[in-house]
């Protein structure tokens, strides 16, 4: 029966081997991870708001993600920022107007001042239609 | 050579484990971009468990930088600490301006009733002047009772009250030894002092959160653990508590210039309101102080005082009127009126536009009050929600003295008994 015996010499270059092949895939794993950092996004300036048609006449949608209102009214779609003019909280929307529950402006239903402390309205903001027929609403 | 090879092979796969263990624990961060600033924040990494300040302080909108300061990108404790102003209260009156000011937030105009800066560190409750002025004056440092110096310099240049400017009040530059005593041991209750105890019944902020963040429970049953390190919480619904974690906490002996805590340890209401030496009406214990009090007697107005009794003035008969004056109302037609800003901050009623309140002697609104229907009128608790009604004095049988409407000529007959 052979013993097969490792020599000093073959057992260091194991250990150097499989050190150096850890430090490599742990090395390898931070520059991949450094490489695939994604910084967080700017916010958008542009919301697909999907089909026109999926909005019935005469409705009044809030929308969180901007946040605003989009009205469909018999002349078409009109959106109003839901971003108070006064410090930028999101204004509630109810059926005579708006409401900041921050500091208390109130705002008509077409966004103008009733009471401060807010001094300018609520911004009115642009809708557009694409030739499929979907609805693209831009924040600036 | 081949040894320090290995060597120097583990070294480095030891260094890297030591990296890899480091970032598998190191804080995940947390962005958040406010609406006000639009600048990246990554406080709520560690503080995501934290209320929210208040409603009219949402975090998405104001973040926590625009207030506290700090470093906004880091996730080292200690450097995101670094530049934080006024520790945990940015309201301290030494970093206001920086945290709280602004003409939209806190330092704007009174017109557009934003002043809370300037009428806050210039009212009597953070000068401390009357105190001053009394005691310098009892003790022959100076021969009126004028106020000369508060317990900081503050300057007003349109001081309406005839008061433009204080010194700094320096209690080693008196002669009399109980002066010096006084200023060792009595400035303690003005809105820059620190608390005389940790936690307890008379734990609070400084500053504006000195009364806007109540680190006081109105259950006196058990013990307060709402601490000022604790508490993150802005209100204007302030509870008597809060107001006597200063005005009700024991008094001093003007011989020895020490303060002498209350000792006596009351679990109603009743008996925790006053201290035992004082009269009180009903009203006055059921009440909560801000209840009466309005904005410019708690806050000021703008103007430096010798006295808290150049800026306290109502009376009962306020609320009451008279034998022969109905209280003074005023109905409400502009909806940018003061009474809707405030009830909106503290929405404990409902004021409509045609609303007729109680208005005080120098016009100012006591919004949470309404004339009914049938010439009586309601009051609700700013801080409880509670409904209080009640009758002008006019046509009662009260059988005041219309010379004398201080509230210990009210007290004559209409004391509490305990």
């Amino acid at each position: 029966m052979s013993e097969s015996k490792l020599s000093r010499r073959d057992f260091l270059k194991l250990v150097r081997t499989a050190l150096l092949t850890a430090s490599g895939v742990i090395g390898l794993g931070g520059l991949l991870r450094f490489l695939s950092y994604q910084s967080q996004p700017a916010a958008p300036d542009e919301f697909d708001l999907g089909l026109a048609s999926d909005y019935a006449p005469g409705s009044r949608t809030v929308l969180p993600q901007v946040p605003a209102l989009l009205v469909r009214s018999e002349t078409g779609f009109t959106a109003i920022s839901l971003v108070c003019t006064h410090l930028g909280c999101t204004v509630e929307s109810g059926p005579d107007g708006f409401a900041c529950p921050c500091h208390g402006s109130r705002f008509d239903a077409k966004g103008n001042v009733i009471r401060g402390p807010a001094a300018k309205p609520l911004a009115q903001l642009r809708v557009q239609a694409t030739p499929d027929g979907r609805l693209h609403l831009f924040v600036h | 050579m081949r040894r320090l090879i290995v060597i120097a092979s583990a070294l480095l796969l030891l260094t890297l484990l030591g990296i890899a263990w480091q970032e598998a624990h190191r804080v995940k961060p947390v962005a958040l971009t406010p609406t006000l600033t639009g600048k990246v924040e990554y406080c709520l990494s560690c503080h995501g468990d934290l209320a929210q300040i208040s409603k009219s302080h949402p975090v998405q909108t104001f973040g926590c930088v625009i207030c506290h300061g700090g470093e906004p990108l880091a996730l080292d404790k200690n450097l995101a600490h670094s530049t934080l102003r006024g520790g945990a209260n940015p309201s301290d009156f030494s970093v206001v301006q920086a945290s709280c000011g602004g003409s939209n937030c806190h330092s704007g105009t009174p017109e557009s009733y934003s002043d809370h800066i300037q009428r806050a560190t210039t009212s009597i409750q953070a000068t401390y002047a009357g105190a001053i002025a009394v005691m310098r004056y009892a003790y022959g440092a100076q021969s009126g009772k004028g106020a000369l110096f508060g317990v900081n310099a503050v300057q007003d240049s349109a001081s309406t009250s005839g008061i433009t400017s204080l010194g700094a009040f320096d209690p080693a530059a008196e002669t009399n030894p109980q002066l010096q005593l006084f200023g060792q041991n009595c400035l303690t209750c003005h809105l820059s002092a620190q608390p005389m105890q940790n936690g307890g019944r008379y734990d609070h902020f400084t500053g504006c959160a000195a009364c806007h963040t109540p680190t006081q429970s109105t259950d006196l049953t058990s013990v307060n653990t709402r601490t000022a390190t604790s508490v993150h919480e802005l209100t204007t619904a302030i509870s008597y508590t809060q107001c006597d974690t200063c005005h009700n906490r024991g008094n001093y002996d003007l011989r020895t210039m020490t303060f002498i805590p209350r000792t006596d340890q009351p679990t109603d209401r009743l008996h925790d309101y006053y201290q035992p030496i004082g009269q009180f009406t009903t009203c006055e214990v059921a009440l909560d102080c801000i209840d009466c009090h309005t904005r410019t007697e708690a806050m000021g107005d703008g103007s430096l005082y010798g006295s808290k009794y150049d800026i306290q003035y109502i009376q009962c008969q306020t609320c009451h009127g008279t034998l022969t004056q109905l209280p003074q109302t005023k109905t409400l037609t502009d909806p940018n009126d003061l009474a809707f800003r405030l009830a909106g901050l503290n929405p404990v009623v409902n004021l409509q536009l045609g609303d007729t309140i109680l208005v005080t002697s120098k016009g100012e609104p006591l919004w949470n009050t309404k004339v009914l229907p049938d010439g009586t009128y309601e009051l609700v608790g700013k801080a409880t929600g509670q409904v209080f009604k009640f009758k002008p004095v006019m046509g009662s049988g009260c059988q005041q003295d219309p010379n004398d409407q201080s509230s210990a000529s009210c007290h004559k007959c209409h004391s509490v008994q305990r």
